[in-house]
């Protein structure tokens, strides 16, 4: 594999020359002051922040549902989104014609609910900055996926804090052919493979209910999740999630007298449902109002269960999603 | 105003079957006048696919002490391939079961339409296993 050495304003140059197609767009992080954002760029870009250490949402979610084949749409963003893109494409939710989503090495971020924090502008200050901050989100806390190796491209630094752009796919030359430096070998620690989380998930039921005893059934963490896209979500409905006469009846009808209802029984549907998808970033707890842990379980049931098939969401784009496929052969003890 | 109905103190198990294998095995354990627990309400599903981990979510946090699942072995399936989608799927929820302290729950059969002995014994197998627990 080979990659460009590039500075900042290589980049800035090629992206500016980038946009300047009618149907191009750039979507990548804006330091706006103080302030982190994440904003479409057309036509021009002045600056873009590379590193953005605040997380509010997973930002793929934004692509969902991009049908169209006619746009360029270029996107610079964290593996852990970049990875949440190519679950997408392979859920049929994102045109990848479309779009062309890279991402950059990461060092981690805090919470957007967090106030009057001060980040270095420095990359490699930054860097330090957030390997000593207390304030990690447990999402990056317990992340090993932080490399830019993910999606279209990758943006990376070396050992010498030099930036790198790296080609995947065929569809990252609309970037990559922009940047006229030379063509070069990868520095050696590009090559060295990424570990895998080594702990196994476990948990009980009883502590489960505890951590989920303040859930609301506000449905934030569904609805924010980039990976949970199903527009008729079962609980959209009375037969899940009971309201009005609904609530009562059910009541009624079973030992269960509990309101909200259900919300273990979401829980665990949802947690099934992502668990060969979860990109593990955090973000249904990041937009959770009642502070629920709900990366420990979502990330690790996902780790644990995507183990199984040797399967890591947002890898490759090729490998298949593991529900939907089978080998003959596989599992011979499966049954009871 | 009519009351909700008591769920009787017995272990409940609620087992989706697949209507060409296991579904006809415990219509024949019935013919044979086999006996298996009454706690054992058996549903009728065209495929063994059919069964979305969902059912079997929402029956455990309804109520069900147990739910199992059962299909045509690997390679008889009615429809070619439902059931190794089955395999993989319910493999995968009994792990998340076991993450979750709740192994035994949760169990996967491979049960031909001729095979109504082998239902009985692991119905009556899964039953008295959860009783075990509940007492
Ligand atoms: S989860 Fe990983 S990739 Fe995502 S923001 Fe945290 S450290 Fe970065
Ligand atoms: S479940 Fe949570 S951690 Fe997993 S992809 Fe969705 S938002 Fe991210
Ligand atoms: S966001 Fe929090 S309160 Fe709302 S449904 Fe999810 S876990 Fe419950």
């Amino acid at each position: 594999m080979k990659g460009k050495r590039i500075t900042k304003k290589d980049l800035l140059d090629a992206l500016k020359k980038f946009l300047k197609d009618e149907l191009a767009l750039l979507i990548a992080f804006e330091r706006d002051n103080k302030a982190f954002k994440i904003r479409a760029y057309k036509k021009d870009v002045p600056d873009i922040c590379l590193f953005n250490p605040v997380y509010e949402a997973n930002t793929a979610i934004y692509l969902r549902r991009i049908f169209s084949e006619d746009f360029k749409i270029l996107c610079i963003f964290r593996p852990c989104e970049a990875r949440a893109y190519v679950e997408l494409t392979k859920l049929t939710q994102v045109e990848s014609r479309s779009v062309i989503c890279g991402s950059v090495d990461c060092f981690g971020t805090v919470s957007s609910k967090l106030d009057n924090i001060v980040f270095p502008e420095n990359p490699q200050d930054l860097k330090s900055f957030l390997e000593n901050s207390k304030n990690l989100r447990y999402a990056c806390m317990t992340c090993r996926l932080k490399n830019g190796v993910f999606g279209d491209f990758g943006l990376r630094i070396d050992s010498d804090w030099n930036l790198w752009v790296i080609p995947y796919t065929g569809k990252a030359n609309v970037l990559y052919e922009l940047i006229s430096s030379a063509e070069s070998d990868l520095p050696r620690e590009f090559l060295e493979n990424q570990e895998r989380n080594g702990q196994v998930f476990q948990s009980s039921l009883d502590e489960f209910k505890r951590d989920f005893d303040k859930c609301i059934m506000c449905l934030n963490c569904r609805d924010i999740c980039p990976v949970c896209y199903c527009v008729d979500c079962v609980f959209n409905n009375d037969e899940y999630l009971p309201k009005g006469d609904a609530l009562i009846n059910s009541i009624l009808r079973s030992n269960d007298a509990q309101i909200p209802k259900n919300k273990e029984m979401y829980h665990f549907i949802r947690m099934y449902h992502v668990s060969q998808t979860c990109v593990g970033c955090g973000g249904c707890e990041e937009a959770c109002p009642q502070g629920i842990p709900l990366t420990k379980y979502y990330k690790g049931i996902s780790e644990r269960l995507s183990g199984l098939f040797d399967y890591v969401s947002g890898r490759d784009f090729e490998e298949k999603i593991p529900y939907t496929t089978f080998r003959e052969d596989e599992l011979p003890n499966a049954d009871d | 105003m009519e009351k909700g109905f008591e769920i009787k103190d017995d272990v409940n198990i609620v087992g989706f079957t697949c209507s060409y294998c296991a579904f006809k095995a415990s219509e024949m354990a019935g013919s044979l006048r086999l006996k298996y627990p009454e706690g054992v309400k058996v549903i009728q599903v065209p495929c063994s696919s059919r069964v979305d981990p969902a059912f079997v979510i929402k029956a455990i946090f309804e109520g069900a002490d147990g739910v199992f699942v059962a299909g045509c072995h690997p390679g008889d399936c009615h429809f070619i391939k439902g059931n190794y989608f089955t395999r993989r799927r319910i493999y995968a929820l009994k792990e998340m079961f076991e993450a979750f302290s709740m192994k035994g729950r949760l169990k996967l059969f491979w049960i031909s339409a001729a095979e109504a002995r082998k239902f009985v014994e692991k119905v009556t197998e899964m039953y008295n296993h959860l009783k075990e627990g509940k007492k």
